[in-house]
């Protein structure tokens, strides 16, 4: 596992996520409904991205934005450690959005981390079952991009995923797609499309649930019909190596 | 309604339920419904009750004409009477015993007085296991590490044989391949001239049979390069006849695109579905064998022996590749037919007793998978991932079956696709 990688999901899956809690989640939209305020992360060899906070939403951007708080780490592993909520103190200038920073922000971050993190008790919850499988889908698929462009053995799987488009869906939840450009480059976004090369569904958020979180596998619900594949299968076969790797950064 | 029955599968679903709390995956490899393609997992059978001839019953009762053949080990007909008494008679005898039973020898001088480059014989069970073996021969003899190897070419599930990625796989697993492409003799000899003096071997199947993609024939002059460029650089040549031995000929399929190999590997058709496979080679290459310690727990056992002499002195007294090749031809240009009456361009490749087949313009492959679906689900068992195997007990009867399953799936395929083309 290397540090680099882990960073790019850490900012480009994990802190994503921001954007739908707040409109999935009715604690973490009370915490943001009166906030005016663009933050931006800069990560060195990872890369920025942005959390706009404004009207009671969330919005994730990627790449450099204007921000009314810019927070610059040091390294990968300045960053990973504030994800993995260690007590971590990015360098910013602006001193006078700091109360953000140590307020809001960490608990958006605790409000993640508890629907990222669930226990068999809190999964009994349909509200809170709901919401940590779209946001453990969003999560595994948006870092599955960023192994498969920026880890050695995530390319070497990505090499061999011909072009086109991956539908993934899950019955009566979300649906995303996955875009692999000619150069095996990949990319996922939240939605759906009208021609994708391969689909791969998930029979109900139970069985989405269940094969993100480890708890069954693929194979097993394929037999079972409750998880369907079609199409250009080196795509899934070869995503689904990726896929598999998703966890050990995740863990 | 159509013609035919549309088969269910209630007690394959029951079964798997049972399966996949003891058994990863419940089916794993390529006989399971992941890895063999399953789609959708409605339209086929997961478990087998019985089979005879060309065909299988799966445990709802269902027939199918099988075109998969156990992905290949079934080249008689399932259950064959001469294979299987042979077998019986050997396992009376004797098996698994303490020292080899005597059959050991005759089945070797029988392989090799068939297999027109052998002059020796060694047997193992599962075709990887001489495909491994071929290599550290190759590597023995040459006192060199690098394997060259097909781009998409499939020698087994040796970590060698696999790639960076893969589970399990580790960089140094894989570290000393090489790939080329089929039939592209330059870039042959870019890989050779850019690894001068490195390469031990270069392993190949006798055609290429990718999964996923068009089967190719060897070009004119492809086999020809390629043995002289391995002897003037040293380089092993190892046919891998794991998928194609005796389909295309019983010689060899190395006899059949007029090279020899040096190494000869086989396994799935040697015995009509008895556990064995083997490995022959050439004179030269004869002490590096005894060099490598190779040996397993059932190698030596007896049964597969004696089915694998009657499976042979079988298909060399019927010519089998002739028949098959034969029922081959027909059962294609029937199905190229009832695809273009419907109005569908079914593309065929690679040799007719295991032929590939997919539909052209389906970028998605999505069109050919609900065909073949259509056609297992009434009794026709096709793969919309690899290609197929003929067998000796399939009938003209069961290809006119088949054909007319055929035209009866494209049917229901167009039904709900009326403006593909």
């Amino acid at each position: 596992m290397d540090n680099v990688t882990k960073a790019k999901i850490n900012l480009f899956a994990v802190l994503r996520n921001f954007q739908e809690l707040c409109s999935m989640d009715e604690v973490a939209h009370n915490l943001i409904k009166d906030v005016k305020l663009t933050v931006r992360f800069v990560v060195p060899e990872v890369g920025s991205a942005t959390l706009a906070f404004a009207n009671g939403q969330c919005k994730f951007f990627t790449g450099k934005k204007f921000a009314g708080l810019t927070l610059w780490f040091v390294s990968p592993e300045h960053f990973n450690s504030l994800i993995d909520g260690e007590k971590t103190i990015p360098i910013f200038i602006n001193v006078f959005k700091v109360g953000f920073l140590l307020n809001t922000f960490t608990k958006l971050a605790e409000r993640l981390s508890y629907y990222l993190k669930p226990t068999e008790e809190l999964l009994a919850d349909e509200k809170y079952f709901r919401i940590n499988t779209y946001l453990t889908a969003y999560t595994a698929f948006f870092a599955l991009c960023e192994i498969g462009n920026s880890e050695f053995k995530g390319r070497c799987n990505a090499s061999r995923i011909p072009e086109g488009e991956i539908l993934l869906t899950v019955n009566d939840g979300p649906s995303m797609v996955i875009a692999v450009d000619k150069n095996h480059r990949l990319s996922a976004k939240i939605g759906t499309t009208d021609n994708p090369r391969a689909c791969m569904t998930f029979g109900s958020l139970q069985t989405a649930n269940d094969v993100l979180s480890g708890k069954s596998d693929i194979f097993s619900n394929l037999g079972s019909g409750n998880f369907a594949i079609k199409g250009c299968l080196p795509m899934l076969d070869n995503m689904s190596k990726i896929l598999s790797q998703v966890g050990f950064y995740l863990k | 309604m159509g013609e035919f029955k549309i088969n269910q599968y209630t007690k394959s679903g029951e079964l798997f339920q049972r399966a996949v709390k003891v058994i990863p995956g419940g089916v794993y490899g390529h006989l399971g419904p992941s890895e063999g393609c399953a789609i959708p997992i409605s339209a086929y059978p997961i478990f087998a009750d019985r089979a005879q001839g060309a065909y299988f019953w799966d445990v709802d009762g269902n027939r199918f004409v099988d075109y998969m053949c156990a992905y290949g080990p079934n080249i008689l007909g399932y259950n064959d009477p001469d294979v299987d008494a042979a077998a019986a008679a050997q396992l009376k005898r004797g098996n698994c015993t303490t020292v080899p039973g005597d059959v050991l020898v005759p089945f070797a001088e029988l392989l090799v007085d068939t297999v027109e480059m052998a002059d020796w014989a060694f047997f193992a069970k599962n075709g990887g296991d001489v495909t491994s073996f071929a290599v550290m021969i190759a590597r023995q003899a040459t006192q060199r590490k690098k394997i060259l190897m097909l781009k998409g070419s499939y020698h087994g599930v040796a970590p060698w044989t696999q790639k960076y990625g893969y589970g399990g796989i580790i960089y140094e697993d894989v570290c000393n391949n090489l790939y080329c492409k089929f039939n592209d003799i330059e870039d042959f000899k870019r890989v050779v001239e850019e690894n001068k003096g490195e390469i031990a071997c270069f392993i190949t199947t006798p055609y290429h049979h990718p999964i996923f993609e068009d089967n190719a024939l060897p070009n004119e002059n492809w086999y020809k390069e390629v043995r002289k460029i391995c002897d003037e650089n040293g380089i092993v040549l190892i046919f891998d006849d794991i998928r194609c031995g005796f389909r295309l000929d019983v010689k060899g399929s190395d006899y059949h695109y007029g090279v020899k190999a040096d190494l000869e590997c086989f396994c799935k058709a040697l015995a009509n579905g008895y556990n064995v496979s083997a490995l022959c080679g050439i004179q030269a290459l004869k002490g590096y064998a005894t060099d490598v310690y190779y040996t397993g727990s059932y190698w030596m056992s007896a049964e597969p022996f004696a089915a694998g002499i009657a499976c042979i002195k079988k298909m060399r007294e019927m010519e089998i590749h002739k028949a098959l090749k034969a029922k081959g031809e027909k059962l294609q240009s029937g199905l190229k037919e009832v695809a273009a009456s419907n109005g569908f361009d079914l593309i065929i490749s690679g040799e007719p007793a295991m032929w590939f087949m997919r539909l052209n313009n389906d970028y998605t492959t999505m069109v050919h998978q609900e065909w073949v679906a259509e056609c297992v689900k009434r009794g026709v068992f096709f793969t919309s991932h690899h290609n197929h195997f003929i067998n000796a007990a399939l009938s003209d009867e069961d290809i006119q079956f088949t054909l007319d399953v055929a035209d009866e799936a494209y049917k229901a395929v167009r039904k709900n696709r009326p403006d593909f083309h």
